[in-house]
């Protein structure tokens, strides 16, 4: 492809003429035009050679005062200089602003970025407001550096996955019809076996037997080939869920790539969604946010008087088995108030009510039927 | 608060606890199944016993026996009604239970040593719930009471052998009649055993107010800001006395509170209506009043405190009316029982009741509990229980329709029974069993 566009500009522009060292194409048929993105001016690969080789220099166009490197110099690529220079400028700026669709909260907010891209890279393009639009472009460039990195890495990350897929397909494809060479062959060797058997068997045999034999021939012929046709349709059966699943092991390959990027939120784009990043995980609390000892009716104590319970504290045949008189003060305080502010009589009517015709009645009737039941059954059991 | 929270989660609050009228409601209930239940096992029975004398060759098989009886109650429906049975009614069937309720007491005092008084009030309970569905028509508390007794000192850790236990029941009773209907005890309790009482809470409160005597209280977590151990043994000192000291006060008002709880508290309805700390501090309220009300407002705020304080003490000065109302209830049912003993009129309306009604009107299908008495089931009974079977099967619903419960369920199972024997004999002759279209289409 190169080379024929090569040889249409060189056949197209035979009275060409270097604007630096005013060589003719005519002259010198080999001679090669290089451009620099800075100024896009045209010069001849010599120019270029002679100029540059010692190091930046300026351009050598009147009037143009740009300062230039010889190792920024390229071939053109577009005929009109004006679309190589767009070319460039939007490649630059899909460099910077390369947000993703799935970034963006709403189709609406994604078309507004996509038109503010357009915009950025028409003023670049026709030099309209050039100052402002660079230093925004550079400093959302160095604000959202990371996000920029990320998505770039998915594209490059696309890009070999798309390639890779393709090439996979391609593989496929000619595995497949190798497959088909294959079995025509086969099926042509079998055919012409089967025919060359029937003739020595008639060679051989009787003449009586010969429709015979030509028939069974046929039978066998026929068999061998249905026989054949399943098989092939097995196998055809098995590569479209072979390529199905390729497809689907792909898609979900992309999905994953997708889910890895990371944004931070910029002032020049609007309508991003917000990243949440997970709240850490607090410790673990086994009792689920209560606090194991507090109490609202009263405060334990270590010691309570009592004539009964104070000879325990220095009874060792208590004390060796482990007895604990804070135990004891704990169990028996939690009892005396554990259901205080319970009343029965309104909160069992709620229940009863929420139950919907009472909860209690219709499992303490089902307890005793059950009861009646297994007290005709155990008696047979035992 | 956080302890009644923990009181929430007990079988005894989600199961066994009752407002006033859903308790009437559902021993009504238990009643009027129960005497239905009665009415016709002993019509039944009669029926039987009469097809059993008057025909001489149908006593053989019961299955042909059952059929019989079935055509002649279809047939002379009238006969049956000649003579109404007498049931028991539900305030009867009360007064039967906490009489036996009583018998446990005495009971657990014949052994010695005596049974601990929590091992008592546990079989108390169990027989109090489990006469809330079962009526003592069905069972005889004479042969539930034994076997109560005995679960609860398995269920409260306190070792007995069967054997020696069986030899403090009075009677002839065996060890396998104590146990005989342990497991249908078990299952109308639904297996919940845990029985809360108020003595341990008792405890508890009388040990803290002896701390607040001795000034080492220490004032309740939400009010901490305005009481010191200083003011409530003040307060308590203050409280208008008869007594010398203020420890001997506290220690009569927690026998006679102990007292209370080990009688009129089990054998009332206290258990089912309120929770234990309820009951212990009413019980505490008709022993001694001002100390009772003095430790309730060490707990929720004093009146006059609580006036200003109402938002800091949240809810507890809220719970304070509340809470009072719900203890004078409780104390007033507390006040009202009267020892049956105790009362010559009542013991000999108790007797006719338990001695004559309850006899007459026992449930004939019943009698046999356990798998000792298996063996030696009186022919009627066994006639009527296949008649009973067979009836069944003819009227697929059931006479009585009046919802699954004890022996409508015993019926059905046998009536099921009955069926697959009958299938089985009928089957021989179809080498590979009944159809399987027709079966499921039986099944649905």
């Amino acid at each position: 492809m190169p080379s024929a566009r090569e040889a249409m500009a060189n056949r197209g522009d035979d009275d060409e003429v270097c604007p630096v060292c005013k060589s003719s194409r005519y002259l010198n048929p080999d001679m090669q035009f290089l451009i620099n993105p800075e100024c896009y001016h045209k010069m001849c690969e010599s120019c270029v050679d002679r100029i540059f080789s010692s190091g930046p220099a300026n351009c050598p166009v009147a009037g143009c005062h740009k300062t230039l490197r010889k190792a920024r110099f390229r071939k053109q690529t577009f005929e009109d200089i004006n679309v190589e220079r767009e070319v460039d400028i939007r490649r630059r700026v899909m460099q910077i602003l390369n947000r993703r669709e799935e970034e963006f909260d709403s189709k609406r907010a994604w078309d507004d970025f996509l038109e503010q891209r357009e915009e950025i890279i028409a003023n670049l393009v026709h030099g309209t407001d050039v100052a402002k639009t660079e230093s925004d472009l550079q400093k959302y460039a160095s604000e959202n550096m990371r996000s920029i990195r990320a998505n770039q890495a998915l594209e490059a990350q696309e890009a070999s996955s798309f390639k890779e897929q393709q090439t996979h397909e391609q593989e496929l494809a000619r595995l497949r019809r190798e497959a088909a060479k294959q079995e025509y062959e086969n099926e042509r060797r079998e055919l012409q076996a089967s025919r060359e058997d029937v003739l020595t068997r008639l060679a051989a045999g009787r003449p009586g037997d010969a429709a015979a034999i030509a028939r069974e021939g046929k039978k066998v012929l026929l068999k061998k080939s249905s026989a054949r046709r399943s098989e092939e349709d097995r196998i055809r059966q098995k590569q479209a869920a072979l390529r199905n699943s390729d497809a689907r092991k792909a898609g979900q390959g992309g999905l994953t790539a997708d889910k890895a990027d990371i944004a931070g939120d910029s002032g020049l784009i609007k309508g991003l969604k917000k990243i949440v990043t997970p709240e850490p995980e607090k410790p673990y609390d086994p009792f689920g946010g209560m606090v194991p000892n507090k109490r609202d009716y009263y405060t334990l104590r270590d010691f309570y008087p009592s004539s009964y319970l104070d000879p325990i504290r220095q009874d060792t045949r208590m004390q060796a088995g482990g007895y604990d008189l804070q135990e004891y003060y704990s169990r028996t305080l939690m009892e005396a108030f554990a259901g205080l502010g319970c009343f029965i009589d309104e909160e069992v009517a709620q229940r009863d009510d929420a139950g919907s015709l009472g909860v209690s009645r219709p499992a303490a009737t089902q307890g005793a039927a059950q009861a009646a039941v297994s007290s005709t059954g155990t008696p047979e059991a035992s | 608060m956080i302890e009644d929270d923990f009181y929430r989660t007990s079988s005894q609050y989600r199961l066994w606890s009752f407002t006033a009228a859903s308790l009437q409601a559902q021993r009504a209930t238990t009643n009027a199944v129960a005497s239905d239940r009665v009415r016709a096992a002993i019509r039944r029975a009669q029926e039987a016993r009469r097809s059993a004398t008057s025909s001489a060759t149908g006593t053989a098989v019961p299955e042909v026996e059952g059929s019989t009886s079935t055509s002649t109650s279809t047939n002379h429906p009238a006969k049956a009604e000649e003579k109404p049975i007498e049931c028991l009614t539900p305030e009867e069937e009360q007064q039967t239970v906490s009489y036996y309720c009583e018998q446990i007491i005495q009971l657990g005092e014949a052994y010695k040593p005596p049974l601990p008084t929590i091992v008592r009030a546990t079989a108390i309970q169990y027989l109090r719930r489990f006469y809330l569905t079962n009526s003592p028509m069905t069972y005889h508390p004479k042969q539930i009471m034994p076997c109560a007794l005995f679960l609860a000192t398995k269920t409260d850790n306190y070792y007995m052998s069967l054997r020696q236990f069986a030899d403090g029941v009075p009677g002839d009773t065996t060890a396998e009649d104590i146990i005989a209907p342990e497991f249908v005890v078990m299952q109308s309790l639904r297996f919940t055993f845990d029985v809360r009482h108020p003595f341990r809470g008792l405890e508890g409160g009388i040990m803290e107010l002896q701390a607040l005597a001795a000034g080492q209280g220490q004032p309740a977590p939400h009010l901490a800001a305005t009481q010191t151990p200083e003011s409530l043994q003040r307060g308590l000192l203050a409280l208008p006395s008869s007594s010398k000291t203020i420890t001997d006060r506290i220690a009569r008002a927690h026998h006679t509170t102990r007292e209370i709880l080990k009688s009129a508290a089990q054998i009332t309805d206290v258990y089912f209506l309120f929770t234990p700390a309820q009951i212990w501090l009413a019980a505490l309220m008709l022993a001694d009043r001002p100390l009772a009300e003095y430790y309730l407002d060490t707990k929720l705020g004093f009146p006059q405190s609580s006036v200003q304080e109402a938002e800091a003490a949240d809810g507890l000065a809220a719970l304070r009316p509340k809470l009072l109302r719900t203890l004078s209830d409780c104390a007033a049912m507390l006040q009202a029982y009267k020892p049956l003993a105790s009362d010559p009129e009542q013991m000999k309306t108790l007797r006719r009741i338990i001695g004559k009604k309850l006899y007459h009107c026992q449930n004939p299908e019943k009698v046999n509990l356990g798998g000792a008495g298996q063996k030696r089931i009186p022919a009627a009974a066994l006639a009527s229980s296949a008649a009973a079977a067979a009836a069944a099967a003819a009227t697929p619903t059931g006479g009585v329709d009046s919802g699954a419960s004890e022996s409508e369920m015993e019926r059905l199972a046998k009536k099921r029974k009955l069926e697959t024997a009958a299938e089985s004999s009928s089957g021989s002759k179809d080498i590979f069993g009944g159809e399987l279209v027709m079966q499921r289409t039986k099944e649905r």
